[in-house]
Formats: structure tokens, sequence, C-alpha cells
């Protein structure tokens, strides 16, 4: 065995160093920059972040940017599609035509310059005359009406530039309607535009609406138990068996159609969800010691409803508002597409499909950025809901 | 239940009388005669706790009552004149969605983080997010209008029901597949599923005898919730589709505020949900035991 020695330097007063080490290592976090360092994390729920802000940033300043009014109408530039075939008369000269055999004179690169008014229209013959850039163009439509053993190819009319055929110069972007017109000549885009402002405010406020009414009646529901839990919680389970949307649509029906009816019809329906959530919250955070403490200090109930139960809760009351934006986005769209939508010349995407089933065959563009819209917001807020349940709620984290 | 539907019945009654004008208000006010010859032929001159009493009897009679738009026509026979195609296209949704969404759901937790559960939750996840009625109109203007495969209105063949059932179930059918997955997930990570493994029983054993058995408990709660979805959205899918269906009255009499039958159709759906949801309770305390009827 040997001897232990003990060295020198081991009575040594230790480094400063290595009482840092008690310290710790990160800053301690409130509850909301954890939920936030996690939620960064999550790509799509970033993504969908920044396309809800994109989204409500165009819906805010859009309509003062882009040139065109949503509300103007042009009924001469009516279901313009946002691409468009041109024709070459010469260098400096283009023209499109459209599906509805009406020529507008256009740049090279697509912009919309104005109609053109025919010198000679021979109905009988079936043909009309133009004169563009000092050249004579005919348009000869009397193949559509033909037999379809006279015309085995199934043309349906022939442009003549000074007697040539003229073939499709190009296909381009049309620069002064983005999206294309609608039936009465509006701007698609601008339309567009509007509508995320009509949709996006219908859906904040019957989400505030409902986040008000369903934390009240949650929180009181709750925090009293009881008989008084009982009763409330009976109610909620009569509605809650009841088809909401057919009751949102009688609501509608009688209120009268219009933003007021449809936002008072979804916001008095759906706070059903959000008040069992806040009750089941209540239920279980009034059972703790800072709710006890806060009684013994005086608090009165509400205040301790508001201060010390709400706050605690807001972590999965936020998540269910996330994922009630999108439904009620979804149903003013559906409301709107049965025709209990805002009213012309207001639009909403909901409205903005709704017009245009009629000429789907023809001009499914108008239908196309609408639905689009409708879709890609709802996208980002499942994103963003997905990411802020993982973030906000650490039970279901998987 | 008796207490909900008469809820029901009461709330309608409300919202029917809380209109303001009667009926029979047009543009062109009617002689004085007619509207009080018609109030009599309706009972509207009743007093109003005697036509609710009315209404509750032939409510619970099954008798809801005549359309006040269109002369001669009861709201019964619009119900039966439209509920079996809407019947029809509701339950090949169902089959459908329970078909192709557990399977789906199945297939997608077994190959976590592969490439079929990848582009089972893409899909699942544009079925969550597109609307029905563009899912709808997509199905026209691309399997109709461009292609000319599929008959775009009506429904009197087989082929008629492809697209309708397509974008009716598709919302319902993802969810469906998204629950399955996650609850499948939830239940292969479970002791007992380590130990049917264990005692060396077969992989197909393990998974479709122990863990579907339990995985699909939260499926069976979606049930309910899902036939409500699937009622109101055939209002949508019957108007593009133009299917002779109880949803196209429903709309139609929403755009012409003919109140009875809005109210009639609206307590028959509530009634036909209201039955649903107890079956499906029912189904669920047999699949699930420890769930016990309460008294």
């Amino acid at each position: 065995m040997s001897e232990q020695v003990i060295k020198k330097e081991l009575w040594d007063a230790i480094p400063k160093e290595s009482k840092d080490k008690e310290i710790l290592s990160r800053p301690s976090m409130t509850y909301w920059q954890d939920a936030w360092r996690r939620l960064k994390k999550n790509t799509l729920s970033m993504i969908g972040l920044a396309f809800i802000i994109f989204m409500v940033l165009t819906a805010i300043i859009g309509p003062y940017v882009i040139e065109h009014d949503y509300s103007t109408q042009q009924l001469t530039l009516a279901n313009i599609p946002p691409r468009i075939d041109i024709y070459k008369v010469d260098d400096a000269t283009y023209f499109y035509m459209h599906s509805e055999y009406k020529l507008f004179q256009v740049t090279a690169d697509g912009e919309l310059l104005d109609k053109i008014k025919e010198t000679q229209n021979n109905m009988a013959e079936r043909n009309r005359i133009y004169n563009i850039g000092g050249k004579e163009v005919v348009l000869d439509y009397k193949y559509g009406a033909m037999k379809a053993e006279d015309n085995p190819e199934g043309i349906k009319y022939k442009l003549l530039i000074d007697g040539e055929e003229a073939k499709v110069a190009d296909r381009v972007q049309n620069k002064s309607y983005l999206f294309g017109t609608d039936a009465l000549g509006r701007d698609m885009l601008s339309r567009v535009i509007y509508g995320a402002r009509i949709s996006l405010l219908i859906a904040f406020i019957a989400t505030v609406v409902n986040f008000f009414i369903g934390v009240l009646y949650g929180g009181i529901s709750g925090y009293f138990g009881g008989q008084v839990d009982n009763i409330m919680m009976r109610i909620v389970d009569i509605i809650n068996v009841i088809p909401l949307l057919l009751y949102v649509i009688l609501l509608s029906v009688i209120i009268g159609s219009g933003l007021k009816s449809i936002i008072i019809a979804l916001g008095s329906v759906y706070w059903v969800g959000m008040a069992r959530i806040v009750r089941g919250q209540v239920l279980s955070l009034k059972e703790q010691e800072y709710v006890l403490s806060a009684r013994t200090l005086g608090a009165s109930s509400m205040r301790i409803m508001i201060r010390h139960l709400i706050p605690n809760a807001m972590g999965p009351i936020i998540v269910s508002m996330t994922m009630m934006i999108p439904s009620a986005i979804f149903t003013e769209a559906f409301l709107s597409f049965i025709g209990l939508g805002v009213n012309a010349p207001l639009a909403s995407w909901g409205t903005l499909a709704n017009d245009a089933l009629g000429g789907l065959r023809s001009y499914p563009y108008q239908l196309f950025y609408p639905s689009l819209a409708i879709s890609l917001t709802m996208l980002a807020f499942n994103f963003l809901g997905d990411g802020l349940r993982d973030a906000l709620d650490p039970r279901l984290r998987k | 239940m008796v207490v909900t539907l008469l809820v029901i019945i009461t709330i309608t009654f409300v919202m029917m009388h809380a209109i303001p004008g009667g009926p029979f208000t047009r543009e062109k006010q009617l002689p004085d005669a007619v509207l009080a010859a018609l109030n009599a032929k309706y009972h509207l001159d009743d007093p109003l706790w005697k036509q609710y009493v009315d209404y509750v009897k032939g409510v619970l009679s099954f008798n809801l009552g005549p359309s006040f738009q269109r002369a001669g026509v009861t709201v019964n026979q619009l119900i039966k004149e439209g509920f079996p195609a809407t019947l029809k296209i509701g339950l090949t949704s169902v089959l459908v969605i329970i078909v192709v969404g557990i399977p789906l759901g199945i297939v997608s937790a077994l190959k976590q983080n592969k490439w079929q559960d990848g582009l089972v939750m893409f899909i699942a996840t544009l079925g969550v997010t597109i609307p029905s009625f563009v899912m709808a109109t997509g199905i026209i203007y691309i399997f109709s209008a461009k292609f000319n495969v599929l008959p775009s209105n009506g429904l009197t063949s087989w082929k008629h029901m492809i697209g309708p059932v397509i974008a009716l179930s598709g919302f319902s059918l993802s969810f469906v597949a998204r629950l399955t997955r996650s609850s499948m997930l939830e239940v292969l990570q479970q002791d007992y599923i380590r130990t049917a493994r264990a005692k060396g029983l077969s992989n197909n054993k393990v998974i479709y005898k122990h863990a579907l058995k339990n995985a699909l408990i939260p499926v069976v709660t979606y049930l309910g919730p899902m036939i409500a979805t699937l009622l109101t959205g055939s209002f949508v899918i019957e108007k593009v589709f133009a299917i002779p269906g109880m949803g196209k009255h429903f709309v139609e009499s929403v755009g012409n505020r003919d109140y009875t039958v809005l109210m009639g159709i609206t307590i028959f759906y509530a009634l036909f949900l209201i039955v649903m949801v107890l079956l499906v309770d029912i189904l669920y305390s047999f699949i699930d035991p420890r769930i016990k009827m309460e008294d």
C-alpha cells in the first residue's frame, strides 16, 4: 500500500473560472420565450407564419398600391385572361383577340391598350374588318356556324392580315391585369386582394368574438364548478349536437346577408369548442397553490380568473384560436358559396369562387386565383397551428 | 336526446318567428282578404303558443308542414324526393373514407418517415386545406371540361358518383388518415405491443389484432362529427354537380327564403345527426368496454 500524498497544489484556492460552473449556462427563459424558441425550429410553421404575415400585409396595404380599383367595372374589358395570345401586325403593332371575338390593341410585352373598333361589320357574311396600323385585318368567323362535313378540322375562325392568314406570334402575360378580369371587367388581382381583406377580417373578428365568449363561459363554468358547471356544460352538450353550420345558415338567412351578419352568425355559434378547452384548463389550474394563495390574500374571483387562471391557460387557447381562423375562413367561403356572402361589389374569396362558377369552362382562371388564395391561407394556418401546438402544449408533443 | 330535439325545435321555431315580416310579405302588397285567407289556411292567425304546440306535434308525427313558396308541396315531399340521392352519396363517401382513409393511416404509421408516409401526409394535408367546393369545381374542370371522362351533372350512373364522392369525402378522408396515423403511432409504443412481439406473435397479428383495435378508438369518436361534415358538405357538392338531393333543396330555399322548408330540413338533419351520434356512442361502448353506458 502506497502512502497517500496530498499534493501541495490541492490546497490552493480554486480558480475563478470553475466557480462560474455553478452559474446556469443558459439564461432562464419564460414560457413564451421557450415556446418561441421551439416554434422557430419548426420550418413549416415559420413558412406558414411568414405567409400569413405576407397575406395580412397584402390585405392591408395592397388596395392602396395596385393601380386598379376592386369595384370599377369596364364591360369592354370583361373576361380577359391573365395570359393572352397576341398577333403581330408590324414591329410596333400587336393585337390580342378575345375568345368572344373582340380585338384589343396590345404592346409586345402584353400591356393592354384599347379595344379596336371595327371599320366594317358584315353580319350576314360573318366577318368583321378592322384597320390596325394601316393594315386591313379580317376576322372571319363563319367557320363556327358551318356543318361538321364542311369544316373537317373544326376551326372556328380565321384571322387575315392583308389577305395573309395570321399566326399567334406569342403568348404573353397580361401586364395590365396580372390575374385577368372578371365577368364585369373588374381587375381580378385587386378583387382577390380585397377578398383577402374581407375574408381575413371576418375570420379574425369572429375568432376574437369566439375567444371572449368562450373564455368567459368556460372560465365561469370551470371556476365555479358544481351545479353551475353541470348546467352550463349540459347546455354546451346540447349545442354541440346541433349541426352548427345549419344554424349559421339559418342565422344569416334571418339577419340578412352581409359582412355584419356573417360575423354575428359565426361568432354566436362557434365558441362552444373554446368554452370546453378553457373549462378543462381552469378545472385543473384552480387546484394549484397560487390560486389558493391569491384567494388567501383576498383576491376576488374575477381577479383570480383574469389575472391568474386565464393567462396560465393561454397556450391551449392560442392553439385553438389559430385552428379557428382557418375554419372561420372556410365557413365564410362556404356561406358565400351558397349565396349568403357579402353583398356586391364587396368581394370575399368565397363570393369570388361562387361568381366564377358560371363561366368555369371558358374562364377557369377566375376560379383558380381565389381558390389558390383560400387553400394557401388554410395551409399556412394549419402549419402554424401544428407548430404552435407542439411549442405551447408540451403534453401533446411527440 | 328528446330534450335536445325539443331545444332544436324551439330554437328553429323562435328563429322562424323572429324574421321581420310574415312569409307572405311581398314587394307588391297582397289584398287584405287574400292575406287573411292565406294566414287562416296555414294557421298563422292562431296565437303563437298554439302554433308552437302544433308545430311540435307535427314534428313528432313526422309532419313538417307545407312549403310557403311552392304551392301544394310539403316539406315531407321535398325530403322524400331529395334524401335518397343525398343518402346515396353520403353512404358511399362514408364507405370510401373508411376503406381508404384507415388503411392509408396505417401504412403511413408503419412506414413512419419513409416516402410512403410523406406521400400520404402530403395528400392528407392537401385534403384538409382545400375547401370542398374548390375540389368539386376542380374535378369538374379537369375531368369533365378538359378531358371529358366524367359527367359533370346529375346522378344517373356510377360514373356520376365518382366526382361528388371524391369531393365530399376529401376532407374527412384526410382527417381520418391523419387521425389513424397518429393514434397508431401512439399505440405502437405501448408496452402491450412489446409484450405481444416478445411472445413471438407474427407482425401481422400484432398490428391488426392488437394495435389496430386500440388505435381505431379515436377514429370512431370522429365518426359523429364526420357525419355532420358530410351532411353540410353535401349542400355545396350537390349545388356544384347539380344533383337533385336534399342539399339542393336547402340551398334553393336559402335563395328564395322558403322558411318552412329551411326549418323543416334543419330539424330533419338535426334529428338524423342525433340518431347517428347515438349509434356511434353505442358502437363506441362495444368497441371499448372500458366505457360503460351511463344510466
